[in-house]
């Protein structure tokens, strides 16, 4: 009796005019992006020459631990000092031996290795050697930052150009990611990071991209930083593939005679573990 | 049910055994390396690894000064294929198995180890010798 009653119940309130109501009204349309047109194609052609390789400039991020240290908290500057202490002493802190990615901002900060940067309708794409996990999305097309907050490893970026600078804001990119000065020292950013970015052709083969890092976890006030790219066209220099796993691995063939990985023997600093004396 | 629970357990072993060396071997600082220092092995290749991040020379040799007057194996890491390429003459074949080499490098700190960052590598056949250090190619449209 009493399960003849919820059924009638269920079919009076699946039948009402206010249930009714609500499936009638219209869903909200998904945001479409449109297929580009051929004048989005022939604007990209308007953009600064960007293509290329673009290298960093290593010893200028060396310099710049000392001359240019972001403005740390007490605290982050005490954890920063202790780990150029270790470093200096030949235990460098494995601050990204993961093969997580070195993520935003520390890719622009600290990394060795080469990039590329592709153009098209309504978006920048970075694409970087060495991490096969190294890309970074940075949308032109006039949207907003995402709504639903969604934090990642190079966070949401949206750009927009002034004359032949493009400038970008970055923010929702994960807490535990590093800002980092070097290969061992940094702290994590700790969340509410916000990344504002004027990249632009300082000379014609030389990229700045002038950093503004707002961090209010770990800093006590903006910092601003430059760090430059310079530019290689000769085909021999284009962009490896490069997983970052494969260092932890040996090609060898095995008893079967298949080719194969073997895992090595790696020091915690993220080194191979050289042979006993 | 005492050899099930005894197997269980060298597999709980051997899991954190494995769990232990799973550090990867991505971007590190390299000043477990005393870059003061410089020291020659002259000897034969027994492996190039050509990965990313970072390649690694083993050598077979004997240390200018060292303490061993036997040949050993010591390894010595570089930075990633596509900056030695650029860093000039790099190739995953540029230097083979076999090869007789005389290698520059800054020894490890921990001075048990033969382990070192290598600065140099001159192939005795050719002469031909080779940089690992990139910092001297920072400059825009490189030949």
């Amino acid at each position: 009796m009493k399960l003849r009653i919820a059924l009638l119940l269920s079919i009076v309130m699946i039948g009402s005019p206010a249930v009714l109501a609500e499936d009638a009204s219209p869903k909200p349309k998904p945001i479409i992006n449109p297929p580009p047109t051929a004048q989005d194609w022939a604007d990209l052609a308007k953009l600064p020459d960007w293509t290329g390789v673009w290298n960093p400039k290593i010893t200028d991020q060396d310099a710049q631990i000392r001359t240019n240290p972001p403005p740390w908290t007490p605290k982050a500057a005490a954890q920063v000092e202790k780990m150029f202490a270790e470093e200096k002493a030949g235990r460098p802190p494995p601050i990204v031996v993961s093969c997580l990615p070195e993520s935003m901002p520390s890719w622009m900060l600290i990394t060795h290795n080469a990039m590329e940067i592709l153009f098209t309708p309504g978006r920048v794409t970075m694409l970087g050697e060495s991490d096969g996990n190294r890309l970074r999305r940075i949308y032109t097309d006039g949207r907003g930052h995402n709504e639903d907050g969604e934090l990642t490893f190079h966070g949401n970026s949206i750009g927009h150009w002034e004359g032949d600078t493009l400038v970008v804001e970055t923010i929702n990119v994960l807490p535990e990611t590093y800002i980092a000065v070097s290969e061992a020292a940094g702290v994590p950013n700790d969340g509410d990071m916000k990344i504002i970015e004027r990249i632009h052709l300082a000379e014609p083969n030389i990229l700045h991209d002038d950093l503004e890092i707002i961090a209010p976890h770990v800093l006590t006030k903006p910092w601003k930083t430059t760090r430059i790219f310079f530019r290689q066209r000769a085909r021999k220099y284009d962009i490896v593939e490069g997983v970052c796993l494969q260092g932890n691995y040996s090609e060898r063939v095995d008893a079967n005679g298949d080719n194969v990985f073997v895992e090595i023997k790696r020091e915690i600093w993220g080194n191979i573990a050289a042979p006993k004396k | 049910m005492k050899q099930f629970a005894g197997l269980m357990a060298m597999m709980c072993g051997l899991v954190v055994l494995v769990m232990g060396t799973q550090l990867a071997i991505a971007h590190h600082s390299s000043s477990m390396f005393d870059h003061a220092k410089t020291m020659t092995i002259h000897g034969t290749v027994t492996e190039l690894r050509w990965v990313n991040p970072h390649v690694s020379l083993t050598v077979k040799g004997i240390v200018d000064g060292g303490s061993s007057k036997e040949p050993e194996e010591w390894v010595m890491e570089m930075t990633s294929p596509g900056n030695l390429v650029r860093a000039g003459g790099w190739s995953r074949n540029a230097v083979k198995e076999g090869d007789e080499v005389i290698v520059k490098f800054s020894p490890n700190r921990d001075e048990t180890l033969r382990g070192g960052a290598l600065k140099e590598v001159t192939l005795v056949k050719t002469g031909q010798t080779l940089t690992a250090n990139i910092r001297m190619q920072e400059m825009p449209d490189l030949q």
